[in-house]
């Protein structure tokens, strides 16, 4: 894997078909991330982006393909980055990719790719994917996913929905949860969040581990306070006859939205691994 | 609602009074204007297929067309030079303030288009200018008496959505300064001297709306929708919340599915209910629907 991003620049080809790697490529920190991604940069800095180079290659009328490559720190925040906007599963580019209309993400190990050609032609898709190939092939190892993940019961879990994150910001990817931060969601508290489709009703389940049980519980307690109506059982239907449900269970909350009924969620719940 | 001093906030609250007693309402020097149903906030929709051409380029003939039908229906004028003498004096300093995003741009057919019928009503040209990044050190903003906000509507990874009230955060000098809390406090910007006050007229292009959010630069040509539309309204906050009923709708129908905008766009009903910039319900706005009507969504 190579140790510095400026080495992605360094190992890459010269010349893919009719294109040519421009020079020189550009380096963002996160002090100035923002100057480059016009609106965007805050998503990268909530999952703790260290450092991204940009670099493009061009043909003979000045057409360009652009590649990003963040380093995220680490594989968590590679994959929670990467997985924000996922919409469907795809394993051919890193440890997962996302392709659409001209667009390849993918993430490796502590990296999270873009490959950006828009408008999107057959002969740049082909490029694109060489380039992704040449970009995977070059990072070496593969990291690990967040442990959290592995705690969403995997039985009627839709695979493309599992998100991972440790800012509050995140929390509504879905379903609306709150405009606050209710469960006191932050960058030492990771989050898991899955969507399940189980006899044609939809829920959600998100987790979120604290440093310990003291947190915890004052999040649930919160949460309770705040929208279950200090229901002791942490159990609660919704206006529109769905069911919330809150489970604390020493460093970790679980969630349950939008579920069916009361039973629905106590089995989820009694599906989460310790 | 607290009355502020903007103008176009002034004219939405005359509108309204001279509605309710039934009387014309004049302003000082210029033309008739505008009977508003009582209370509300007009918004005015104009939609054309025609205005996209087969690559999906704005035809600028047809966007002038709709941003004169947008701007009689706004001001109830029967002409459209005789509708923007209701909203500039010939002796204002006009900043246009456009969205300059390179992948969906406020276009220059919108830009000229307001620029045209601005130095029809007698501003001189080197009193206008168009900008976005560069307004605080563009010497026609710094000297501006009237400003006109026209930019498009999409989908923002940190916002929620990117539309009319946000397009304001050129007017900071750190705009990251505004980010916490998922730029809840964007309204803000709108109450600082360099803006307050002074805007004539909000132009919310839906030419091809950004409904979802895709890859680092937060754009992929899969998630806009032609939806062959522009809004305006004097009040940013109704025609960013009717903007915004739109792109939820979209998202509906799109991913058949409820599928939040997340972060949620809470700065618009913030701006409402903190910073009362305006109306964010749909029970106070007056909806003009002119043109095409199919697959509206509102």
């Amino acid at each position: 894997m190579p140790e510095n991003i400026n080495e992605f620049y360094q190992n890459l080809p010269d010349t893919i078909a009719v294109w040519k790697k421009a020079d020189p490529p550009s380096f963002y920190t996160p002090a100035n991330l923002s100057t480059y991604i016009d609106g965007g940069a805050e998503l990268f800095i909530s999952y703790n982006f260290k450092n991204a180079l940009s670099m493009k290659y061009t043909d003979s009328a000045d057409n360009e393909i652009v590649v990003d490559i963040f380093d995220m720190g680490s594989a968590p925040d590679a994959f929670g980055v990467f997985a924000h906007s996922r919409e469907t599963i795809d394993d051919r580019f890193g440890q997962g990719s996302e392709y659409a209309a001209g667009l390849l993400t993918f993430w490796k190990d502590r990296y999270y790719v873009s490959i950006l050609a828009y408008p999107e032609t057959a002969e740049k898709r082909e490029v694109v994917f060489k380039l992704g190939q040449a970009i995977a092939g070059g990072i070496k190892s593969e990291g690990a996913l967040p442990p959290i993940i592995a705690l969403l019961p995997a039985e009627n879990l839709l695979p493309e929905t599992v998100r991972y994150f440790h800012h509050d910001i995140w929390l509504n990817s879905f379903y609306f949860v709150s405009n606050e931060n209710v469960l006191n969601i932050g960058n030492d508290t990771p989050t898991a969040l899955g969507k399940y489709r189980q006899d044609g009703a939809t829920f959600f389940l998100l987790l979120v581990r604290y440093p310990d049980a003291a947190r915890a519980e004052a999040a649930g307690r919160q949460f309770r306070q705040k929208l279950l109506d200090g229901a002791a059982d942490g159990m609660r239907p919704t206006k529109e006859g769905r069911w919330t449900g809150l489970q604390c269970r020493d460093d970790l909350v679980s969630v349950v939205f939008n579920a069916p009924d009361a039973p629905t969620v106590r089995a989820l719940f009694a599906k989460i691994q310790k | 609602m607290k009355p502020r001093k903007s103008i176009s906030r002034r004219q939405f609250i005359k509108s309204a009074s001279a509605a309710a007693i039934g009387t014309t309402l004049l302003r000082s020097g210029q033309e008739t204007a505008v009977p508003v149903k009582i209370g509300k906030s007009r918004v005015v929709l104009v939609r054309d297929l025609n205005v996209l051409d087969e690559n999906g380029n704005p035809q600028y003939a047809v966007v002038e067309e709709m941003l004169d039908s947008g701007i009689k229906a706004l001001t109830g004028m029967p002409d459209p030079q005789s509708a923007w003498k209701t909203i500039i004096k010939p002796d204002d300093i006009v900043g246009i303030k456009n969205n300059r995003w390179p992948y969906l741009r406020t276009t220059a057919e919108v830009e000229n288009s307001i620029k045209k019928r601005t130095i029809e009503v007698g501003v001189k040209e080197a009193n206008i200018s168009v900008d976005d990044l560069g307004v605080l050190q563009n010497p026609v903003f710094q000297k501006a008496t009237a400003l006109i906000n026209a930019r498009p509507m999409r989908s923002h990874h940190w916002s929620g959505v990117g539309s009319l009230i946000k397009n304001y955060i050129m007017f900071i000098p750190e705009p990251d300064s505004i980010h916490p809390d998922s730029c809840a406090d964007l309204a803000s910007i709108w109450d600082l001297p360099v803006v307050k006050g002074k805007t004539r007229l909000n132009v919310l292009v839906m030419f091809t709306p950004q409904f979802h959010s895709f890859g680092p630069h937060s754009f992929n040509p899969k998630y806009v929708w032609k939806y062959f539309g522009l809004m305006l309204g004097f009040d940013p906050v109704a025609v960013d919340a009717t903007g915004l009923r739109i792109i939820e709708a979209i998202r509906r129908e799109y991913f058949a599915e409820e599928r939040p905008l997340n972060p949620p766009a809470k700065h618009i009903a913030i701006a409402d209910s903190k910073y009362h910039l305006g109306t964010a319900d749909p029970q106070k706005i007056e909806l003009v629907k002119i043109g095409y009507d199919k697959e509206s969504f509102v």
